[in-house]
């Protein structure tokens, strides 16, 4: 280790040490604060397994909220990303559908949830709205940044035949970023059913509506339960996820499994 | 070996006077710093077999794609069946439909099937609506199915472009080309990496092509003996510039422009190829 990089981390850990006494992070509050988890814990052990019905059917919902978010958000995303895409339109196309993009994607779906409460009212609907949101910025820029990543060489050949955009779209575009769309929706859903067990906090419908209010009037053995059947639901959704993945997705990219016709 | 038998120019340029490719002066730049062609005058009868040949990186790929207007000449001017390369020409856009070009990539959408590949020469035939929902008319499809046989290729209609091999990969982009209906077709080195037998069933599949269709191919090749069987007119690149022209009628070989020169020294300009 040189001693320029001696100085570099003293300088770090200086600025950690600064910004905690600025904002008021005391470990030894922390230390302090441990025999409250233990309280919170045995509490929550005593798991009321009467809830775990209406547990299971706010997951649901959940799930519901999350899936109809990632796929309108998906369908909305797709058209707008072949607008972004640098390599598939003029700059005064994606400049403009870009910065909108970057626009949608600086406001968390918890902001977004906020602002549909006020705009739908309280209620799932608004929940709904805020993930659709949220997918809209992020599929539209994951998949903008797959069709940039196309290689270029069918994309030369098959525009050096004269066909029209929209061909081109329909012929190279969509197919050489399919493989990478499948894993963006799985990803998103897997990231939106968590993102959605919170909207509740704001009141956006959805599991997190339950374990923030029982958490409120300190009912932790009833927000174990909610809370548990979360961590239940997103360890399947993410199982899931990884068969689907290895059965599509991961066989497309390396030609894996050639059936023998 | 061919034997070289010494004939004035006129006695070639004479004969036909439709000239499918005209460049005059061509300079090329991929940086603006340096030039990738300097100077290039060429002219191509219509219903040529023209080969190109050259080492590596001599200019002969750049000098393809200037063919089919996917670059244009920084200095010089490039006429294609008479009319200037220019993506908003309206005549020269519909002239695109007609030029197959195979790159030396070959340029395939790996993830669709091999007769989808295909019919995406027939795209301009079709209207948008018909292309979107992938409908093509009946007689396009028996056409690349009639293709497909021809290039050999039966029985892997169904295939997704990427589980071929190298030399099924090239026989989809020939296809591919064949399916425009061309009147030019140009293609980049496409036998370069294939075994001696394959590389000649090839070749004769296009020449037999070009000889029924009365098309114009213009062929990059690494192998002077190769250009020599098949073509009817071969030029040699050298660093940017067109070195040599020299036709090719049974089995004499002309030289256009000194008109002295032999088989011996033809060859030895390969010699010292590298990739050879
Ligand atoms: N996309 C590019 N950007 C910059 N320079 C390029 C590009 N393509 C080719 N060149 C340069 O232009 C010159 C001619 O290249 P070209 O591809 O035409 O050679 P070639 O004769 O086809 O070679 P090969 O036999 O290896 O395919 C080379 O010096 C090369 O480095
Ligand atoms: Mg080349």
């Amino acid at each position: 280790m040189t001693p320029k990089n001696n100085i570099v981390i003293g300088i770090i850990v200086a600025l950690v040490v600064i910004a905690s006494y600025n904002v008021d992070a005391n470990p030894i509050e922390f230390v302090e604060g441990l025999p409250n988890l233990a309280i919170i814990v045995e509490e929550m052990l005593l798991v009321e397994p009467k809830y775990i019905p209406t547990a299971l059917w706010a997951m649901f919902e959940t799930i519901q909220m999350a899936f109809i978010g990632t796929v309108v958000g998906t369908a909305i995303a797709l058209p707008l990303s072949m607008f972004a895409a640098r390599n598939l339109n003029s700059k005064y196309v994606y400049a403009p559908v870009r910065a909108l993009l970057a626009a949608i994607r600086t406001f968390p779906s918890i902001l977004w949830a906020i602002l549909f409460v006020i705009m739908v009212g309280l209620g799932t609907f608004a929940g709904v709205l805020a993930i659709v949101m949220y997918t809209v910025g992020f599929v539209a820029k994951l998949q903008y940044e797959a069709i940039e990543a196309i290689d270029s060489d069918p994309m030369d050949a098959v525009s050096s035949i004269g066909v029209s955009k929209w061909q081109l779209i329909r012929y190279v575009v969509i197919p050489e970023s399919a493989s990478h769309l499948l894993s963006q929706i799985l990803y998103m859903f897997d990231y939106n059913v968590r993102q959605t067990s919170i909207l509740g906090l704001v009141g956006a419908g959805g599991i997190g509506f339950y374990i923030i209010n029982y958490i409120k009037f300190f009912e932790y053995g009833k927000a174990a339960v909610f809370m548990l059947v979360v961590l239940a639901a997103v360890l399947f959704i993410d199982w899931v996820s990884v068969k689907i993945r290895d059965k599509y997705i991961v066989k497309s990219q390396h030609g894996m499994a050639v059936s023998a016709k | 070996m061919k034997q070289i038998q010494m004939t004035q120019n006129s006695s070639f340029s004479l004969i036909s006077t439709n000239k499918i490719i005209q460049m005059s002066d061509v300079w090329t730049s991929y940086d603006s710093k340096t030039f990738a062609l300097e100077g290039i005058n060429l002219s191509i009868d219509r219903g040529t077999n023209y080969a190109i040949v050259g080492q590596s990186g001599s200019g002969k790929s750049t000098l393809l794609k200037l063919m089919n207007g996917m670059m244009i000449p920084s200095k010089g001017t490039i006429k294609i069946d008479y009319v200037k390369p220019n993506m908003n020409n309206k005549k020269f856009k519909k002239m695109m439909h007609t030029i197959g070009y195979i790159p030396q990539s070959l340029g395939l959408v790996k993830n669709i099937t091999v007769l989808e590949n295909i019919l995406i020469g027939a795209l301009p035939r079709l209207n948008t609506i018909q292309s979107l929902l992938k409908r093509f008319p009946e007689h396009e499809i028996q056409e690349a199915k009639r293709i497909i046989s021809l290039v050999g290729l039966s029985g892997k209609e169904e295939r997704k472009a990427y589980m071929l091999s190298g030399g099924e990969k090239r026989r989809v982009a020939i296809a591919r080309a064949l399916m425009q209906k061309p009147t030019i077709l140009l293609a980049d080195e496409i036998v370069s990496e294939l075994d001696h037998v394959t590389a000649h069933e090839i070749m004769n599949l296009i020449a037999d092509a070009q000889k029924r269709m009365n098309l114009t191919a213009i062929m990059v090749h690494h192998d002077m003996q190769l250009a020599l069987e098949f073509a009817n007119r071969v030029a040699v690149i050298k660093d940017g510039h067109k070195i040599l022209e020299i036709g090719v009628e049974g089995d004499n070989i002309v030289d256009f422009q000194t008109g002295d020169l032999n088989t011996e020294e033809i060859m030895e300009m390969y010699d010292n190829d590298p990739k050879k």
